[in-house]
């Protein structure tokens, strides 16, 4: 890619939970003060700033928002050469935002954001409060009124189902990606869930929407995770080893809803997969951590293959013979994943790769010899993939 | 009668564009856009052929015949109509006007155990509330004679 190299250099979290008391702004300056510290940073180091901040599910009236340039003046940055509120998708919208804009000379140093509180994390439960009558907006006038009422059903439910009649996939390919992820997470004391899984609590779990189970789906919490990214030669200068930007790559390949897919097994991430690796000399082979994006099981599926870590419809049997678990080939979701970290919309993984690069920060999850991580967000009509090396 | 949740499901935000597919409906009519230069089916409604960028597009009355693309058995009731009506199985039928003509909908009268990716299946107008229908799908009752 052109451009001077852009290294991230500091990285942190806010306090993660659900019914904290913190408001977006409160849990945006907690994520963005540790990073900062973190780097060994001053506010005035920093002159650009992007975030997405939003809810994730349905909104509570009561939730406040927090931008860019508000989170700026909170924190005494500026004046601020550039920003931007509202990339998508998720935080791999910002992390490309920022890295292009370091890239073509707008500023030098981007404090880069993903906010969000939901609905989920200070109501009761999942199910709908209210008796109202709703009404269906725009496009999905053609799915909600059919029961498609909930994201989860045709991001996670169809194309699982889908996935498994296609390949001859089973439950306990899922199940076993979810105990080894979980392995992981027992080892992670930032992990919200650590307790072992055995493949018997797997199938133990409810089902939310066949095949999917609750121990398929990330945690809504609220959160917010900050990563700052700046030039290689600015780099050098803060208190922690950078960890470079080697490719990235974005990809949309519609503007529909899930259903409306071409293909509702393989969508963006194949497009997003095949420009990664056109932007780099590494190759799968030469990659030592992955992080990919587990809002559902099915998505660290659909990513292992997209990436070309195993074949297609081979990535059942794949993490079956625990090449994905601890000690495994292919180390992935070393932090646990989203499913065990709470809900972060891909902010962990990036976190997690920038770790497991610097070395020392992972205790027994440590990949040894860590030199080259990729991480990758979102699923469907768009999504994002990075590649970080240590050197 | 008040009109809640928990008797009708989420009603659609009907538009200029789409009000022809809900005014279809209450014909029992499954209507959906066709391009008049080229033939392109368009779904969900959009105001260009996004195959030849013509304007000219008219709903057309489908078969009703279609191929089960993928389902889910919904387990949980993520909106009050459904706390009574789990489990159901939500799906995306392909027509077979034309392939990769997809619509999301339900199977009904199918045992979970018969439902296959890919089997045929039929429309079959069904009332889901007071004065309202919609075009669900159940297992066809005669071969549609296309393969999937």
């Amino acid at each position: 890619m052109n451009g001077p190299r852009v290294a991230a250099v500091g990285v942190g979290y806010s306090n993660t939970g659900r019914r904290l008391g913190l408001t977006s702004r409160q849990l945006a300056v907690q994520a963005a003060t540790r990073a900062m510290a973190d780097a060994g940073m001053e506010p005035a180091d920093i002159d650009g700033s992007t975030m997405l901040c939003m809810v994730a599910g349905d909104a509570d009236p009561n939730l406040d928002v927090v931008d860019s340039m508000d989170i700026a003046h909170m924190l005494g940055i500026g004046p601020l050469n550039w920003w931007n509120s509202g990339a998508l998708p998720a935080y791999v919208g910002p992390a490309m935002q920022a890295v292009a804009a370091i890239k073509a000379g707008f500023c030098h140093t981007v404090l880069t954001m993903r906010v969000i509180r939901q609905r989920f994390s200070t109501s009761e439960g999942l199910e709908a409060t209210s008796n109202a009558i709703t009404y269906a907006p725009d496009d999905y006038q053609f799915v909600q009124p059919f029961g498609s009422v909930n994201t989860l059903l045709a991001i996670a439910g169809m194309p699982a189902q889908r996935y498994m009649d296609l390949y001859g996939a089973t439950e306990e390919h899922f199940g076993r990606h979810v105990v080894a992820q979980r392995e992981w997470a027992s080892h992670n004391p930032e992990a919200i869930f650590r307790e072992p899984l055995t493949l018997d609590d797997y199938f133990n779990a409810r089902y939310i929407t066949k095949p999917v189970r609750i121990l398929d789906c990330d945690y809504p919490v609220d959160s917010a995770s900050a990563v700052i990214y700046t030039t290689e030669e600015r780099a050098r200068d803060f208190a922690k080893k950078p960890i470079f930007v080697e490719a990235a790559a974005l990809s949309a390949v519609q503007e529909l809803t899930f259903e409306g897919l071409d293909d509702i097994v393989e969508n963006s991430p194949v497009h997003c997969s095949k420009t990664l690796w056109s932007r780099t000399d590494l190759k799968p082979a030469d990659i030592d951590s992955v992080h990919l994006y587990d809002g559902f099981s099915i998505i660290v599926f659909q990513w292992l293959e997209a990436l070309g870590f195993c074949g297609r419809g081979e990535a059942g049997p794949f993490i079956a013979e625990g090449n994905t678990s601890m000690g495994g080939s292919l180390p992935v979701n070393t932090d646990g994943g989203a499913c065990n970290v709470g809900r972060r919309h891909g902010a962990n993984f990036c976190i997690e790769a920038v770790r497991q690069l610097r070395g020392g920060e992972s205790g027994v999850r440590q990949v040894p010899d860590a030199k080259a991580a990729l991480w990758t967000n979102a699923v469907g009509a768009f999504s994002g993939a990075m590649i970080m090396t240590s050197e | 009668m008040s009109v809640t949740a928990a008797i009708y499901p989420p009603l659609p935000g009907i538009t200029p564009l789409t009000q022809f597919f809900w005014d279809g409906i209450k014909q029992r009519k499954l209507l959906i856009l066709q391009c008049q230069n080229c033939g392109h089916h368009v779904h969900v409604p959009r105001p260009v052929c996004n195959r030849c960028r013509s304007l000219d597009l008219q709903p057309v009355e489908m078969s009703g015949r279609a191929t089960l693309y993928g389902y889910t058995v919904v387990m949980q009731a993520f909106h009050p109509y459904y706390t009574d009506k789990i489990p159901y199985t939500l799906a995306v039928v392909e027509l077979v006007e034309e392939p990769g003509l997809r619509m999301t909908t339900q199977i009904v009268d199918c045992p979970e155990a018969d439902l296959r990716t890919g089997m045929d299946v039929e429309l079959v107008w069904t009332e889901v509330a007071p004065e309202m229908i919609l075009p669900y799908f159940r297992p066809a009752t005669r071969t549609s004679g296309v393969a999937s």
